[in-house]
């Protein structure tokens, strides 16, 4: 009898992976308490717990910007975006919990292991915003490349994350057009207000471009693409995203004049592909180990928040 | 059960949460959260799920009050596609037969119809001239 | 007194008009600074699940201010953002409790918030506020009249909220209550400025733009009253009298920090289109 056509409680373990990737193949989704081989597993909690912290470590340089919003009407706007990424910290925490169950691990243990410097964060979140315009960047660009690198995953052989990611998409649409408007009003600006947003630019294309990671594990050492497309949670290689992210973004940012800090870029008709300065490899390095410009503060207050308020999860368990 | 649930979670407990868009639409399940009881997780979930869609109707569940289905128990669930008997396209030959009495066949389309007030029919009508 | 329909009417009766613009000031101040306040918070509430839920709430605040504001525009006070970035410390009518820092360090720096001092702060702020829309909902001016109709269905849902919090963190006993229960102090001892309708109450209420403030007073005690007794906190303490009042433009070093925050970006060019 094929393994296919066995019932379930009939398939010895190597029949059920090889049920489990026809089921992959034919685009169904797993489910969390499905069985699914440990390395499928483990590559799912690695990159969920990743990006659940990066999006609540994500809110914190934004979060600057809130209460200074220019106006009321930008307040109000920032602190949305700002919650929804709170909120998409939620449904990827939840994603992340319910995978870690048969380890005994839980939120506390995520938030443990993001202060150790176990768990990493994404490396563009280590970086400074000392402006206004730095959060429109950041809600323009970063939110941009993170749409790339998140619609990606959309169809992701594990339902629980590719539907968090649906939720996640919907709401990087307003987050997308919030930032435009910022940056607009701030091209269509004063002087002081162009050069603020131009700053801004050539301080976040760096961490831009580092944004979807090496090209290969040869670059920095390390890279989970390979298991990621494997077992489809993904579909295109950090290279094939960051030429995405250049094809929909240079024009934009051209058509406002503002100057990419790249004397170097240009497409390569022949080769249908953008060349560009790679930006500082080891400063990647450097960033994915929590020494990057802002990675100790961040830290610190987020552990300061978690344990100063302590007594509130303990009162109510 | 309860107590040794929460002790394993560490803190908090899961709870699934439900809503309704409209007063005409189903119940649909939206996301789980973490909270430390009922009362509490009810005031999380609108604001975590539907920040920006209407709700009409609210419930938060349990999850360790729900008994799932595990993937083998899902074997029970499958059965062969030759139950047309149950179905209309099982009869469809009865149009070609009313046909020859000059009677028109009672489908789905038009049994429903018959609960409609006036103004549902008009709401219809306008409605598909709007399209 | 028969309804007065818009700024134009309000406009023909000069103590009419100057009491309307002292309340609005004080509705609107009152939820701006607090929703400030609990827009410090963003990111650094006790679990992720309530941070989102506190930011709703911080948002529909704002924008109840952002609705008062702008009744206030259309008396020719001022465009909304002028209203609230550029006026100075002096002219806000905001209660001092509501200026308050939320505990030690600041939201970019060690912050140590005081969680129970938020939600004892919001609870009472949020039971006065629900009584003040009661009231407005016969208030004598239209407009007003209006938006605390609309305001009042929105704000009833952080009344719950934070009635949930304060509940459940009083009877969790052990800590947590040592920790509400010193809040409950705190925010008891300056807690009369809140209930005050500032030296123009008596004609607010003269012109049923909204009741008598012992009135207002007395239904905050009893609904107050009625917490303490059922969560067996004794009798409700006096209320203590205070040496200064918000509603006469007389604040503390934290609001003028707050207001150079909060308009930090705003006066790098407040002529500018942000």
């Amino acid at each position: 009898m094929s393994p296919l056509t066995k019932l379930y409680g009939e398939r010895t373990e190597e029949e059920k992976y090889e049920y489990f990737m026809e089921r992959i193949e034919a685009g169904e989704k797993i489910e969390a308490d499905d069985w699914m081989p440990d390395e499928y597993r483990m590559a799912l909690i690695k990159l969920i717990s990743m990006h659940a912290i990066s999006e609540i470590m994500g809110a914190l340089p934004e979060k600057e910007w809130v209460p200074k919003a220019p106006t009321i009407h930008r307040k109000l706007g920032i602190m949305a975006k700002v919650q929804d990424e709170m909120g998409h910290g939620q449904l990827l925490l939840r994603v992340a919990e319910d995978l870690m169950k048969p380890y005994g691990k839980t939120r506390e243990n995520i938030m443990e292991d993001l202060f150790s410097g176990k768990l990493k964060f994404h490396n563009v979140f280590h970086m400074e915003a000392p402006t206004w315009a730095d959060a429109g960047i950041i809600a323009w660009l970063v939110d941009g490349a993170a749409i790339i690198t998140q619609t990606n995953m959309l169809n992701a052989s594990y339902g629980p994350y590719s539907r968090a990611l649906h939720r996640i998409c919907a709401e990087e649409v307003f987050h997308a057009q919030h930032g435009e408007s910022i940056v607009l009003a701030l091209a269509e600006g004063s002087k002081q207000q162009r050069e603020m947003l131009q700053d801004a630019l050539i301080r976040w294309w760096p961490s831009l471009l580092m944004f979807f990671g090496p090209k290969s594990a040869a670059t920095t050492g390390s890279s989970k693409q390979d298991i990621t497309i494997k077992y489809k949670i993904r579909t295109k290689t950090n290279e094939e995203l960051r030429q995405d992210f250049l094809t929909k973004y240079v024009p934009r940012i051209r058509s406002l004049g503002l100057t990419i800090p790249d004397e170097t870029l240009r497409y390569d008709e022949e080769n249908k592909k953008w060349i560009y300065k790679e930006p500082d490899w080891n400063e990647f390095k450097k960033i994915i180990k929590n020494q990057g410009p802002k990675s100790m503060e961040r830290l610190t207050l987020r552990r300061i928040a978690y344990d100063n308020n302590r007594w509130v999860r303990e009162a109510l368990q | 059960m309860v107590e040794k649930d929460q002790k394993e979670h560490g803190f908090y407990e899961v709870f699934e949460v439900f809503s309704k868009r409209s007063h005409t639409s189903p119940m649909q399940y939206q996301f789980s959260l973490l909270a430390p009881n009922h009362e509490m997780a009810f005031i999380l979930a609108q604001e975590n799920f539907m920040r920006r869609e209407p709700v009409v109707d609210l419930w938060v569940v349990k999850r360790s009050d729900i008994r799932k289905m595990t993937e083998e128990e899902r074997d029970l669930l499958k059965r062969l596609d030759n139950k047309s008997y149950r179905l209309t396209k099982g009869y469809g030959y009865l149009r070609k037969k009313w046909r020859e009495y000059e009677q028109r066949m009672f489908d789905e389309k038009e049994i429903f119809s018959w609960g409609e007030t006036g103004d549902d029919k008009r709401k219809k009508r306008t409605g598909s001239k709007a399209k | 007194m028969t309804s007065v329909k818009n700024a134009l009417e309000a406009r023909q009766n000069k103590e009419y008009v100057s009491a309307l613009t002292e309340l609005l000031f004080q509705l609107a101040d009152d939820d701006f600074i607090l929703a400030f306040r609990g827009s410090e918070w963003l990111g650094l509430a006790p679990h992720i699940e309530e941070d989102v839920a506190f930011s709703s709430i911080t948002q529909n605040m704002m924008g109840h201010a952002f609705m008062y504001y702008q009744l206030l525009e259309q008396l020719g006070e001022g465009t909304v953002d002028e209203l609230a970035h550029e006026r100075s410390g002096k002219k806000r009518k905001n209660a001092i409790m509501l200026e308050k820092v939320n505990g030690l360090g600041t939201y970019l720096q060690s912050p140590k918030f005081d969680w129970a001092f938020t939600v004892v702060r919001h609870y009472f702020y949020d039971v006065n506020k629900k009584i003040k829309l009661d009231c407005l909902q016969d208030c004598s001016y239209e407009p007003l009249k209006h938006a605390a109709i609309n305001i009042r269905k929105e704000q009833y849902y952080h009344l719950v909220h934070w009635e949930t919090w304060f509940k459940q963190l009083v009877k969790a006993g052990g800590e947590a209550k040592t920790r509400m229960m010193v809040a409950v102090e705190k925010v008891w001892n300056e807690f009369d400025d809140v209930l005050s309708l500032g030296p123009r109450g008596e004609v607010m209420a003269n012109y049923q733009l909204i009741d008598r403030e012992d009135v207002i007073r007395q239904t905050f005690m009893n609904t107050i009253g009625d917490v303490f007794e059922n969560l067996e906190l004794g009798p409700l303490p006096k209320l203590k009298e205070m040496k200064k009042s918000g509603r006469i433009g007389e604040h503390t070093e934290d609001l003028e920090k707050a207001l150079a925050t909060l308009t930090e970006v705003y006066k790098k060019e407040p002529s500018s289109s942000w």
